[in-house]
């Protein structure tokens, strides 16, 4: 239990390729934080930065107000889950994850005490005495998990502890983790590239692309309030649809022109625009595929589309839309809201209309990236 | 004809009954004189014994193998029995075949050394190098002798020469020089494969180079230096495990190799859970290496054990600082000396066999494969 505060972390390595830029951030104490981003971003490099398994380069990091530069990762009382899961092969399940309690030369009482909870609490108990090639991936991360969980660390540090198992157990998982995170109680960095894990674990996000962080924010805030147009486009899926469109100042009023129609920005994001005097200009326009509405008929400010593809998800429908400038759009439509008919009419090739509501846009400026309105 | 199989396995095993037989036949007859009806004719017999040990061996093989094939054959049968299937087999099993005999006949030429050399240490009367094993009634009388066998070298060995104390000599060498030069190579290795340090690249390439120097080029000048500090001839021993230490580090290859294939999580994961780099080397890595550790430990050992230059160089003529080797040579460097000694070096050469063939039965069960399985996902 304790806060993490990272001061300027920079990493780079011998060949001269900065990994991390000017990390800062302050975790509060039994916060649940993720990093996420795409493969190479530094997001990983930062946990282990963390750990202690990389050298920092320049900044400080500092656990509990203490600066842990120089520290090993023994001393700093942390506890990690590799991806991978990094479990000791010639040792049993009981000793994997007795092994840092021996090595604090606990009593074996104490430490079957702590070890039989543990492996309660994950539901191991059966295979404590096997060896962990004797285990599925599930159960082996489980394991890795309980290794870290008798510690009773200051921070609890996961790298992409699910991404090796199947899509099933991961969010079996998840779920689990989330629990495991209300019995602990304690400070969580959570490493991972996916961002439904991020969303749903996450009490902060924080988005990392090339080194440089891109937002940290509650997964509301990255979600409805995307600062550029990497986070716009990273978080949510299917992804934004991104249109480059103009946008037209009549007074008070702002207007998106995209693909011929015409659509007032109302609500918020109008009065934003109003309060931050955005000009007229390009721009470009970013609507999530929840808030596009699908017509079968043309109406006021419906853009004609064509029908590319149809993915049936169950619950609903992904169509991949044509206007007719050439634009992609991916519409997003709850199966539960078409008729009968409606969905039999939805083949490769049909004419359909779409359009969305003025409350729902996103502005980026087109050469920073930058979200006009946050 | 059932299946083809069976041919060949028909073949062998008629071919090592055969074999078996006349090699037990050829054994006990010159062994024992009073079996023997036609030794008038025969000037050598260890070309019969020679035959004899030759025949047992293919003889046993033939059989082994010829069990194999009809067992094999068996399964074929029962199973799916396809054309193709048999006709790969048939050609596998020629190879398979032609394989073994070379192997057996390998393997003779490399025993029937240790054997004449068993055999030899046995016999009572001193000779010269001889070339029968057992009786040879003519030899005998030319010698005036009769051949007889009994534990006479290894009772001489112990009390009439100066051999225990070689052999202690070489004893704690190799002991010490094992255990210090696993210790170096380990933690080099280790060393080279988990840390990245400025001029390691280097310091493994000018390694390898040096590497590639023999040792013996450095002989003179280190016995030069040994005799200024006063570690040559008397007091060799100290001397001689320095000069075998002393380049242990160098020797870092293979297990480095086979360290790098430990992944490094692991290690990752035992420092986060509280272990130093020592403790990770010793808890983690080493388990988890036994094999190469194995492997280091016989090198290590071997090395000194059967080391007969250096030593000799260094040791010079203090009979009391020599080791089994050097020592073991003194009995045959003139030919009064073989005369005299042979038999008793032949026992001496046995003597100083057992400690590694001791240690590599019980090390060799170690020698096993697949430890790292479900360490990490894969």
């Amino acid at each position: 239990m304790a806060s993490v505060k990272l001061t300027n972390v920079k990493k780079v390595y011998d060949n001269n390729v900065v990994a991390v830029h000017d990390f800062n951030l302050d975790i509060k104490d039994k916060e649940f934080v993720v990093f996420v981003g795409p493969s190479g971003c530094g997001k990983s490099t930062t946990l282990r930065m963390v750990a202690g398994l990389e050298d920092i380069s320049g900044g400080t990091v500092e656990i509990d107000g203490e600066v842990v530069n120089d520290l090993q990762p023994k001393d700093r009382n942390i506890a990690m889950v590799f991806q991978n899961y990094a479990l000791y092969p010639h040792m049993s399940v009981y000793d994997n994850i007795a092994f840092s309690l021996r090595l604090q030369k606990m009593p074996e009482d104490v430490i079957y005490s702590k070890v039989t909870n543990a492996a309660e609490i994950l539901g191991i108990t059966d295979y404590l005495m096997r060896k962990p090639r004797a285990l599925s991936g599930g159960q082996r991360q489980r394991v890795a998990i309980g290794r870290a969980m008798v510690r009773d660390s200051k921070v609890f540090l996961m790298d992409e502890p699910l991404s090796n198992l199947d899509a099933k157990l991961r969010n079996q998982m998840r779920a689990e983790i989330i629990l495991l995170r209300q019995k602990l109680n304690t400070t969580f960095i959570y490493v991972t590239h996916d961002q439904t894990e991020a969303m749903t674990l996450g009490d902060r996000i924080v988005i990392m692309k090339d080194g440089y962080i891109q937002q940290v924010g509650t997964p509301a805030e990255v979600f409805e309030k995307p600062t550029n147009l990497f986070v716009a486009e990273f978080i949510g899926a299917p992804k934004m649809n991104i249109v480059k469109t103009d946008l037209v100042k009549e007074g008070n009023r702002y207007f998106v022109t995209p693909c011929g129609s015409r659509i007032e920005v109302t609500g918020e994001k109008g009065e934003l625009l109003n309060e931050k005097c955005v000009p007229s200009g390009s721009i470009l326009l970013g609507v999530r595929p929840e808030h596009m509405k699908l017509a079968f008929a043309p109406g006021e400010n419906t853009m004609s589309a064509r029908l590319e593809v149809n993915e049936m998800m169950g619950s609903e429908l992904h169509l991949h839309v044509f206007t007719e400038d050439g634009t992609r759009w991916i519409v997003r439509v709850p199966t539960i809201d078409l008729t009968q008919e409606q969905r039999a009419s939805l083949k490769n090739g049909a004419q359909v209309y779409i359009t969305f509501e003025g409350k729902v846009m996103h502005f980026f400026d087109p050469e920073t990236e930058k979200n006009l309105i946050y | 004809m059932k299946n083809k199989n069976q041919i060949p396995a028909t073949i062998l095993l008629v071919l090592g009954a055969v074999l078996t037989a006349g090699g037990i036949f050829l054994l006990v007859n010159r062994f024992s004189p009073m079996w023997s009806f036609s030794h008038k004719y025969m000037t050598d017999n260890a070309i019969f014994v020679m035959l004899g040990i030759l025949g047992l061996f293919l003889g046993v093989v033939g059989l082994l193998l010829s069990r194999s094939l009809f067992k094999e054959g068996r399964e074929i049968q029962e199973g799916e029995g396809l054309k193709q299937h048999m006709g790969m087999k048939a050609s596998a099993r020629i190879s398979n075949t032609v394989i073994y005999v070379l192997l057996v006949l390998i393997s003779i030429v490399w025993l029937v050394p240790f054997f004449c050399i068993v055999v030899q240490s046995f016999r009572v009367n001193p000779t010269g190098m001889t070339r029968y094993l057992f009786n040879n009634p003519d030899a005998a009388l030319k010698e005036g002798l009769t051949i007889r066998f009994g534990l006479d070298n290894y009772r001489r060995l112990f009390q009439e020469t100066k051999f225990p104390r070689w052999y202690l000599n070489t004893f704690i060498i190799a002991v010490v020089v094992a255990v210090v030069q696993t210790i170096i190579v380990l933690c080099m290795s280790y060393t080279l494969s988990r840390f990245r340090f400025k001029l390691r690249k280097p310091l493994m390439q000018f390694m390898l180079i040096l590497g590639m120097f023999p040792g013996m080029l450095t002989m003179i000048i280190l016995y030069q230096v040994l005799k200024d500090i006063g570690l040559a001839g008397a007091n060799a021993m100290p001397g001689l495990i320095l000069v075998y230490v002393a380049s242990s580090g160098m020797g870092y290859y293979v297990s480095k190799g086979f360290f790098d294939t430990i992944p490094k999580s692991l290690d990752e994961a035992a420092r986060i859970d509280g272990a130093t780099r020592a403790q990770v080397l010793y808890k983690i890595i080493l388990p988890l290496a036994k094999p190469i550790v194995i492997y280091t430990v016989l090198t290590a050992f071997m090395g000194p054990w059967g080391d007969f230059v250096f030593a000799k160089y260094v040791t010079g003529v203090t009979p009391e600082a020599w080791n089994v080797a050097v020592g073991l040579q003194q009995w045959l460097s003139t030919s009064t000396n073989i005369s005299e000694n042979y038999t008793m070096f032949c026992a001496g050469g046995v003597i100083v066999a057992i400690p590694v063939v001791i240690l590599f039965m019980c090390l060799q069960k170690y020698y096993v494969e697949g430890v790292t399985g479900g360490a990490v996902k894969g």
